[in-house]
């Protein structure tokens, strides 16, 4: 059995893992990236279609292009990376962690001074959700139907309908139908869409696909493949009302009705979970309640570009690194950040405050829990005074947002807790 | 004179904007960009689309490859540009930005690939 | 009074004359026409025979306006069967056919399994517990009450023989009304001294929630019976089957009976979709379709009414709530005149949490749809038996139907206006306890038939023992790390959830018989049954099907002919 050691172990390949690998390793870490897939990428190797990097790169590339930018720069810099590897366990040590791999050379135990979780999310399936009736073949999640056409060149439908109005779901919707396939229509339990307005034009709208609000699917049909679907008008509790129900003949259901942050190894080590984000809860450089284990990307929260994903991992990656190289002090003060009324998750969790003069700004993401109008993004102290405040036309659940907040300016007791909200403005 | 509302589809945002058509006059109001006004403007006119796509090439391990037209085409060629897609075999080991059909359907856009997957 | 006249004056009075009750040599048969399927049922109950072990209802009873229920078919048609003349034909790839078989393969018999299904234990064998019962609540002089307490008794030498997992996890039957102990605690002493259920006792409040924390604070008191135990029932039955396969019994999937010829008592021939077959002795293993097969045989004694139940399967991380089997009994009307007393809540073999079943009467043989009813019913019970039991840690559920007969007992004979037909019918809960037992009677019963009439001499070659797959994340890591050496596939995993290695998946798909479908290699090797339920890795599983049968992707299904996952490829001239 070999043993290898690195200062930071990354767990995932993908936009996170990789933005995290290069910014440790431009930070002096040594570095090794485990990636249980063939190739580096992670799911951008199957979002093939375009909209990714526009804040990075002020350019729309496609997944594949996005994440083989990453991947050009991790391999010039000779990164080290073990491909097709898979973590089996992974456990604290006195001076940091032991992980132990398997890929098809045998097993291997990596010591590492500390770890980054890029573990990515999963997808909530049928039963997640609560479809019944029979159980044939032709339930996809829209990722699991978007790996059959992009990578293997598969058609698993020619004709489908669609439960939930997530992003994967609206480029799944366009994307069959350039394929060949009919898209009967878009069913979303919601009163409003979950993925962003400019995909519900482009992939929807150009193509005729009709969206239907509050709607779910209550039922599929069929013994061996799928033969139809029920599906209901549902109430504002989203509860099914009876005798709207109506049968639609399709071959498949495809299913975009979220995504769940994967953090099976960050619980086995004991990092605790925010309820709200199902990632870790983070301090401003995404190390997790677990010193040494940081998190980044869709495992620390779903976001909605991957542009941020690539950001969190440099955050992660530039924080390990710090904490391997022992650079990073154990902070004298720190506060906790919660989200409040209208606030559906921020992150990080926790600000630890810089020493004396030095200010630094922190990155701040929050999501809204509903759709407002114009409105005001505020972090307030206990005392109720404004630490940082910012006006939005418009703010919408599938949207994140980010902010830099400069958390230093401000004289913060240790222990303290700050509360974000969004108050709508009234005109 | 028309009124209509179009979603802004350039970037993520998003903007809902107001189209005012008067004649040859095209007024824009809800952008955020100048990208935004020129979005409009060109939804009133040609709507102009991307499409992303795969090609299937000969290499079994990989049987189809990523691939884009290069510039925005007419919206209302979308599925003859398709058609054209669909015939292709890729049989050389391409990569990512490579042309894969010059010039589609004389659209000035060249069906790209992109991805270095076959390398 | 006649027994009969007693009966139909108990249907009268129900059903105002709609139902008819006539006694027939040894049979009750009930006819007419009622309105709802659950008076059917009903009906049917109420007629049953004191005499109940010689003395079946058969329930010819229409419903009104209703259509027969459509029987799902196979798509094959061929003649591969055509002519051949077994020495027993067994009707059934459940876990007793499977079982039934594996025991006759003992024997230098020429022996073939069919089943109409795509794989073994598709139907009930397939869709339960798992629970590996005491039969602790079942009436002596019962068949299920002999055979689940000589089939508990051989479930650790069976499941070593066939390195099938297995746990003897105890059972708690648990009481929240302290008054009931003293009255709880003289039925298991009558059921430990009367009936043989030897591992009874009684379990106070303050030892019962030491060992069990997380169970219901107001439990006052549990009974419990240390030889429970939990096995994944369709490992078991693919497990035999593999086994008499390995001995040299031939099996058919895919394959109806159709037809069955009696000649003055004796079963001829036997049609199926492959071609007709000319047994010596069949053995009737067709679950829900026990007394449908014995219709074609002019045997019909007894009727199945389908019952189907529900369980649901929590996610891993959710099993601190449980390592054993425990369920509250609450003690009512319902409680004493239901028929599924046994299910609750209990720690899987692979380590999940299952909840259920409930029962529910139904006339679909084969419908396994789910409803939401079914899950509210469960979790509503099994929430009192442990709290943090939530619905929210639930990764999948499924439906079984259940087989059993109005007398609510297994019917394991000789048939009666059919000599050589040997039945196994009304298999249900704990049919699959007693399934090993009942197999080693039935091979008896056959093979003294048939010494009748040719000389029948052991198998030679027999091996009792089955060779299971690898379980790598089971292993340490020197263990890994020298299979890995072996097989390099084994270091690849192709599951995330469940940590399933390619090489596994590769070994299901070249065991003794395993078809190229997803759900062949999921039940066997378990990818896919994780909380992303084949989300991520069933494309992979698919390509590695389709390579290892070369067959196109596009031809593997994920369960039975017609279940088409993929329509074939997108483009013109794909490699």
């Amino acid at each position: 059995m070999n043993t290898v050691n690195t200062d930071v172990l990354v767990i995932g390949g993908g936009p996170a893992g990789l933005a995290a690998s290069i910014a440790a390793h431009d930070a002096g870490a040594k570095v090794l990236l485990i990636e249980r897939e063939q190739r580096l990428g992670g799911i951008l190797k199957q979002c093939i279609h375009d909209g990714f990097g526009l804040v990075r790169f002020k350019e729309k590339l496609s997944g594949p292009e996005y994440a083989e930018r990453f991947i050009d720069v991790f391999k010039e810099k000779e990164i080290p990376a073990m491909l097709q590897t898979f973590v089996t366990e992974s456990k604290k040590t006195d001076d940091g962690f032991l992980t132990t791999v398997v890929n098809h050379e045998g097993v291997t135990k990596i010591e590492s001074k500390a770890m980054i979780l890029a573990t990515g999310c999963r997808e909530r399936t049928a039963k997640q959700v609560s479809i019944h009736g029979t159980r044939p073949a032709g339930v996809f999640t829209a990722g699991t139907a978007q790996n059959f056409i992009n990578l293997m060149g598969e058609l698993p439908s020619k004709k489908c309908v669609i439960l939930g109005s997530g992003d994967i779901g609206l480029i799944m919707a366009r994307r069959l139908t350039l394929e060949g396939a009919e898209v009967v229509g878009v069913y979303e339990v919601k009163s409003t869409p979950s993925g962003l307005t400019r995909n519900i034009h482009q992939c929807l709208n150009d193509y005729g696909i009709p969206l239907h609000l509050s709607h779910t699917v209550t039922r599929v049909f069929g013994d061996d493949r799928l033969t139809a679907v029920e599906i209901a008008e549902v109430d504002d509790k989203m509860a099914p009302i009876k005798g709207t129900e109506e049968i639609i003949e399709c071959d498949a259901l495809i299913l975009s009705v979220g995504l769940i942050p994967e953090n099976e190894i960050a619980e086995n080590l004991g990092v605790q979970l925010d309820w709200h984000t199902k990632g870790p809860l983070a301090d401003e450089s995404l190390m997790t309640s677990v010193p040494g284990i940081f998190s980044c990307g869709n495992a620390l929260h779903v976001n909605d570009l991957v542009d941020y994903v690539s950001e969190s991992g440099e955050i992660a990656g530039k924080g390990a690194a710090a904490y391997a190289a022992s650079a990073r002090k154990a902070a004298p003060k720190a506060v906790d950040l919660e989200a409040g009324e209208n606030t559906l998750y921020i992150v990080p969790q926790k600000v630890t405050l810089p020493e004396g003069d030095a200010s630094e700004k922190t990155i701040v993401y929050f999501r809204s829990k509903e759709i407002f109008d114009k409105s005001i993004f505020r972090i307030q102290n206990e005392k109720g005074e404004v630490i940082f405040e910012k006006k939005y036309p418009f703010l919408r659940p599938p949207e994140m947002e980010k902010v830099l907040v400069d958390f230093g300016a401000f004289d913060l007791a240790n222990g303290g807790k700050l509360t974000a909200t969004i108050e709508e403005v009234t005109a | 004179m028309t009124e209509q509302t179009i979603v802004c589809i350039t970037c993520p945002r998003g903007c809902t904007m107001n189209v005012k058509q008067d004649g040859d006059e095209i007024t824009v109001t809800g952008n955020s960009c100048k990208r935004g006004e020129v979005f409009a403007v060109n939804e009133l006119t040609h709507p102009m689309r991307t499409i992303c796509s795969t090609v299937s090439t000969a290499f079994p391990e990989s049987p189809v490859l990523p691939c884009r037209v290069s510039t925005d085409i007419p919206k209302e060629m979308i599925f003859d540009v398709m058609k054209e897609i669909n015939k292709v075999v890729v049989k050389e080991r391409i990569g990512r930005g490579d042309v894969i059909i010059p010039d589609v359907l004389g659209t000035g856009a060249d069906v790209i690939a992109t991805s270095d997957l076959l390398k | 009074m006649s027994e009969i006249k007693t009966i139909q004056r108990k249907l009268n009075r129900k059903f105002g004359g709609a139902v008819k009750a006539t006694r027939e040599d040894d049979l009750i048969r009930l006819t007419g026409t009622l309105s709802t399927w659950e008076d059917i049922v009903k009906a049917g109950s109420m007629a049953v025979s004191k005499d109940k072990r010689k003395v079946h209802v058969v329930n010819d009873i229409q419903l009104a306006g209703a259509d027969p229920v459509p029987v799902r078919t196979p798509v094959l048609k061929d003649d591969a069967l055509e002519g051949r003349t077994p020495d027993v034909l067994i009707i059934g790839g459940g876990v007793s056919g499977a079982a039934i078989a594996r025991e006759l393969s003992k024997w230098d018999l020429d022996i073939l399994l069919v089943d109409k299904e795509s794989d073994f234990a598709i139907q009930a064998s397939g869709r339960n517990d798992g629970e590996v019962h005491v039969g602790v609540d079942l009436g002596k002089g019962s068949l299920k009450q002999k055979y689940v307490l000589l089939g508990n008794h051989m479930f650790d030498e069976v499941c070593k023989e066939l390195d099938v997992p297995f746990r003897r996890i105890g059972q708690y039957a648990c009481f929240t009304q302290p008054y009931l102990k003293p009255f709880v605690t003289l039925y298991s002493k009558w059921r430990k001294y009367h009936d043989g259920v030897k591992d009874v006792s009684i379990v106070g409040r303050e030892q019962l929630h030491r060992d069990n924390p997380t169970l219901n604070e107001d439990f006052a008191f549990a009974m419990y019976n240390s030889s429970a135990g939990i096995v994944s029932p369709y490992n078991l039955t693919i497990a035999y089957a593999e086994n008499a396969v390995q001995n040299g019994v031939e099996v058919s999937l895919n394959t109806m009976v159709t037809a069955i010829h009696n000649e003055y008592g004796t079963i001829r021939s036997v049609e199926t979709n492959r071609g007709t077959v000319f047994p010596k002795v069949v053995v009737n293993a067709a679950g829900v379709f026990a007394d449908e097969v014995a219709e074609m045989a002019g045997d019909r004694f007894y009727s199945i009414h389908p019952r189907r139940g529900t369980d649901t399967i929590q996610d891993v991380k959710s099993n601190k709530i449980i390592h054993t089997v425990a369920s509250i009994v609450e003690v009512n009307k319902a409680y004493l005149t239901s028929h599924t007393k046994g299910g609750g809540l209990m720690q899987t073999v692979h380590g999940n949490v299952l909840a259920g079943p409930d029962a529910v009467e139904t006339r679909e043989k084969e419908n396994y749809a789910t409803h939401p009813e079914s899950i509210r019913t469960i979790y509503t019970k099994q929430q009192k038996t442990v709290a943090a039991a939530s619905p929210r840690d639930i990764i999948t559920y499924f439906t079984g139907v259940r087989a059993p007969t109005y007398e609510e007992d297994f019917v394991i004979e000789w048939g009666r206006k059919a000599k050589n037909l040997f039945h196994v019918g009304g298999i249900q809960s704990p049919g699959l306890t007693s399934a090993p037992a009942f197999a080693l009677d039935v091979e008896k019963a056959v093979v003294e038939r048939l010494k009748g009439s040719m000389t029948v001499e052991p198998n030679k070659d027999y091996d009792p023992h089955r060779q299971g797959i690898p379980e790598l994340n089971k292993m340490s890591p020197e263990q890994r790390e020298e299979y890995i050496k072996k097989n390099p596939d084994y270091g690849i995993i192709i599951c995330r959830c469940e940590e399933i290695s390619k090489g596994e998946i590769l070994d299901a798909l070249n065991s003794p018989f395993c078809p190229p479908t997803i759900d062949a290699v999921k039940k066997r090797v378990r990818p896919g049954m994780g909380r992303c339920q084949g989300g991520f890795c069933s494309p992979l599983v698919t390509q590695i099907i389709a390579e290892h049968a070369g067959i196109q992707n596009a031809d593997v299904r994920k369960c039975g002919e017609r279940s088409v996952q993929l329509y074939g490829k997108t483009k013109e001239g794909q490699a």
